[in-house]
């Protein structure tokens, strides 16, 4: 229940950091996310081998791999193992230990809006689940599905027969995409409508945050180098009209963090509040991060506009971030309904 | 659900409600909404009464040490105080100045018997105070202030002009930023002068506002005295103990704010949505960016503010002011948008009289410009929170 930043949470912070600054990405950095540190199970109850922290914790670990922008199918993982362990549905038991170990990748595809649903009788499911996050790694894919006319969420092993996995070039080279078609395809029932719709939710949140943590990191780097970059024979971070600009950029920084962190403890903490914090999350952050991605790159002038500078890679990642996950229009339109507002589309 | 409370807080919470809903139902009916920044000039005498009652019944000084008079509340029961306070509509305080600025100086830098004056009469509510930092050459460059004083054998000597002085007509008393040393320039040479309005030196001449109503004022000094004890802090320290003052504002009364914010939002919807413009999708898109707006100001106080002090940069309330003005002043716009032509209609002939959303509109003109403009704020923020060096002088 701490939602504030407190001890704990700074030490995990610094760990996961360390880490992501020591390791080159790649191989190594899984291995030790999940093998040595634990990380994927972080909010996995004990019985399955977790470590039985909260959602707040898991959000502390996404901000750090945000803003090392690391190329692993963490997000996803850690979503997809939180979300079968607090469903307790059979299957939770069976696959949250490989989950937990790093030996099995799992993740959420999120077609939205439901008329984009894979259906189904009985375990066999049929549809396109298009643009799925990490789509290229995983080995058990979750989706919110119309099973004999019923909203359910299920799982999905992508080896089964009748899964077809194409695999998207992207824009953001630091998130794969793959579309899956599904042919009768057979689907476990992990829960119902309500479960998926708590899936997507912290879905939502996780992004969130993660989005939160590369726009402080877009930000810390803008700032240095307006700090030693001289013109006109000053520091760049001297002029009015720059610090000014920063000032704004780290309004929406902090905001972000602020707003990502309650979605994130409310996922566990205050579940009806999570139906509207998470969209709102997902919106926010995603716009905020754009935002100052893209004024990484005007700030820093031509380097900014280089292959060898990381703002690039920040950029596109924040545009897929926005893009994804059902997309601007869709989130906004989920928080519109959720809170009472007049429809947006 | 919230993160900050506990039982004890909301069986706390349902006592102050029960307390305002007894309250504002009876003689101080008429004071729902009233007043207010920009609009101190509403009911200006009930709202002199109800702080009186506020005061009888213990809700000044929450946070105060008990030994000082005040309750010592912990942060949380002020909070809660300040939401339902909002959330009833009661009132804005005739006496904030005092109970938000004075006091909290006072406990910081005040000797016991500056205490024990000054700090009944603000529990009680009836003795209010004015700020008289602002000056014709000293606006956001509050250094820059000319008001001179001296101390003679028989106390203070005031002269000078202040301006843009909220309530300086209702005020006993007034906390003025005066130069006591000659030849002083900038932050060096200021002290806090505590000084009675109430006096021959002492002449306050309103100044009308864009909204055709007045509550701040002109105040001029001309050999206005004070006892030689009414200075805050050492006498050329009194640039510490005005920023001093800003310093202890910890934030908890953001949260009754955002409860009024709150308030305020549901009446432009419900206005938008009786006249059809909520079906317009632009309309109904800046509704919907003004909500979540106002979740995340809300989110980012809980997440910041009630962090213990000393662990963050002490920078947070530049931010949730950087935050909040411009978002009120967008809601102004909303309020009248959502109206349109109708919007231009006033309530009547006279130059203040206003409908709602039209004061909405105007008064919030004002929010990002006291207490520090949007530009102070981002320059603050660049080079406090972060460290962005400052540019020639
Ligand atoms: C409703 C209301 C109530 C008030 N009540 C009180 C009160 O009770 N007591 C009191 O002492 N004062 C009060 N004030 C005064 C308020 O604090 C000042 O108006 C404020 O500090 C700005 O000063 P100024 O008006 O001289 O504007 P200026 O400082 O002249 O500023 C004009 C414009 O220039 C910008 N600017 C100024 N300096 C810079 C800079 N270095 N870089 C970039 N931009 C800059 C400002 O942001 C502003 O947009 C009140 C003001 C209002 C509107």
């Amino acid at each position: 229940m701490d939602a504030l930043f407190g001890d704990e949470q700074r030490d995990l912070q610094r760990t996961v950091r360390d880490l992501l600054t020591r390791e080159d990405p790649g191989p190594a950095v899984w291995q030790r996310l999940c093998g040595e540190l634990g990380l994927t199970g972080i909010t996995v109850g004990e019985r399955h081998g977790g470590a039985g922290a909260t959602t707040v914790e898991l959000g502390i670990v996404l901000a750090e791999l945000g803003r090392a922008l690391t190329p692993v199918p963490f997000l996803q993982t850690a979503v997809a193992a939180t979300v079968l362990d607090r469903s307790d549905a059979p299957p939770a038991a069976e696959v949250l230990p490989a989950l937990v170990a790093g030996g099995l990748v799992a993740g959420l595809a999120t077609p939205a809006p439901p008329t984009r649903w894979p259906t189904g009788s009985g375990p066999a499911l049929t549809g396109v689940l298009d643009n799925v996050v990490d789509g290229p790694h995983l080995d058990l894919l979750l989706t919110p599905a119309v099973v004999d006319g019923a909203a359910v969420l299920v799982a999905v092993r992508t080896d089964a027969p009748g899964v077809t996995r194409t695999t998207l070039p992207t824009l953001d080279r630091s998130r794969p995409q793959a579309r899956f078609a599904l042919r009768g395809a057979p689907a476990v029932e992990i829960g119902d409508a309500a479960s998926a719709s708590r899936a997507t939710d912290l879905l939502l949140a996780a992004v969130a945050v993660e989005s939160a943590g590369a726009a402080r990191f877009c930000l810390d780097t803008t700032l240095a180098h307006l700090r030693t970059r001289e013109q006109f024979g000053r520091p760049l971070g001297t002029f009015q009209a720059l610090q000014h600009r920063c000032a704004d950029l780290a309004v929406l920084v902090e905001s972000a963090w602020a707003t990502a962190r309650h979605a994130m403890w409310a996922a566990d903490a205050d579940p009806a509040g999570a139906a509207v914090s998470a969209p709102l999350a997902k919106a926010y952050c995603a716009d905020a991060f754009r935002t100052v991605a893209g004024e990484m790159i005007q700030l820093h002038g031509g380097i900014g506009f280089t292959w060898e500078h990381p703002a690039h890679r920040y950029f596109k990642r924040a545009t897929s971030t926005d893009l994804l996950f059902g997309g601007r229009a869709w989130v906004r339109s989920v928080v519109a309904e959720r809170a009472g507002l007049p429809a947006v589309r | 659900m919230d993160p900050r409370f506990d039982d004890a807080d909301e069986a706390f919470r349902r006592e102050v409600a029960g307390w305002l809903v007894r309250e504002l139902g009876g003689e101080f009916a008429e004071l729902v909404d009233a007043g207010g920044p920009g609009r101190e000039h509403e009911h200006v005498e009930a709202r002199k009464a109800w702080e009186r009652r506020l005061g009888r019944d213990g809700w000044i000084g929450l946070g105060w040490p008990e030994a000082d008079g005040g309750r010592g509340l912990s942060w949380q029961r002020q909070v809660i105080f300040h939401e339902e306070y909002a959330r009833a509509g009661a009132p804005g305080r005739v006496g904030h100045i005092g109970e938000q600025l004075l006091g909290p100086t006072l406990l910081m830098f005040g000797t016991p018997g500056q205490k024990a004056h000054f700090l009944p009469g603000i529990l009680d509510g009836t003795q209010l105070w004015c700020q008289g930092y602002s000056e014709p050459g000293a606006g956001s460059d509050l250094a820059a202030v000319s008001t001179r004083a001296e101390l003679r054998a028989d106390g203070w000597h005031v002269d000078g002009q202040k301006v843009w002085t909220s309530l300086a007509t209702e005020a006993d008393r007034c906390f003025v930023l005066a130069r006591t040393e000659p030849g002083s320039t900038r932050h060096r040479g200021l002290s806090y002068l505590l000084v009675p309005m109430r006096q021959p030196g002492v002449d306050v001449r309103p100044i009308v506002q864009l909204t055709g109503t007045s509550e701040f004022n002109e105040v001029f000094f001309d050999d206005a005295r004070a006892p030689a004890e009414d200075v805050v802090g050492a006498p050329g320290e009194g640039w510490k103990v005005a920023m001093g003052t800003l310093a202890v504002e910890r934030g908890v009364s953001t949260f009754g704010q955002q409860m009024g914010f709150a308030r305020e939002f549901e009446r432009v919807l419900a206005a938008a949505r009786a006249g059809g413009a909520a079906d317009d999708p632009v309309i109904a898109d800046r509704l919907l960016d003004s909500w979540m707006q106002l979740q995340v100001l809300r989110h980012t106080a809980v997440m910041t503010l009630g962090a213990p002090a000393g662990s963050t940069p002490g920078t947070e309330a530049n931010v949730a002011k950087l935050m909040w003005a411009p978002w009120h002043r967008r809601l102004g716009e909303l309020a009248v948008d959502v109206l349109g032509a109708a919007g231009t209609v006033t309530a009547g002939p006279e130059v203040d009289e206003l409908t709602p959303a039209q004061r909405l509109y105007l008064f919030t003109r004002a929010d990002t410009i006291y207490g520090g403009s949007d530009e102070v704020q981002r320059t603050v923020i660049a080079q406090r929170m972060l460290g962005l060096p400052r540019g020639p002088a």
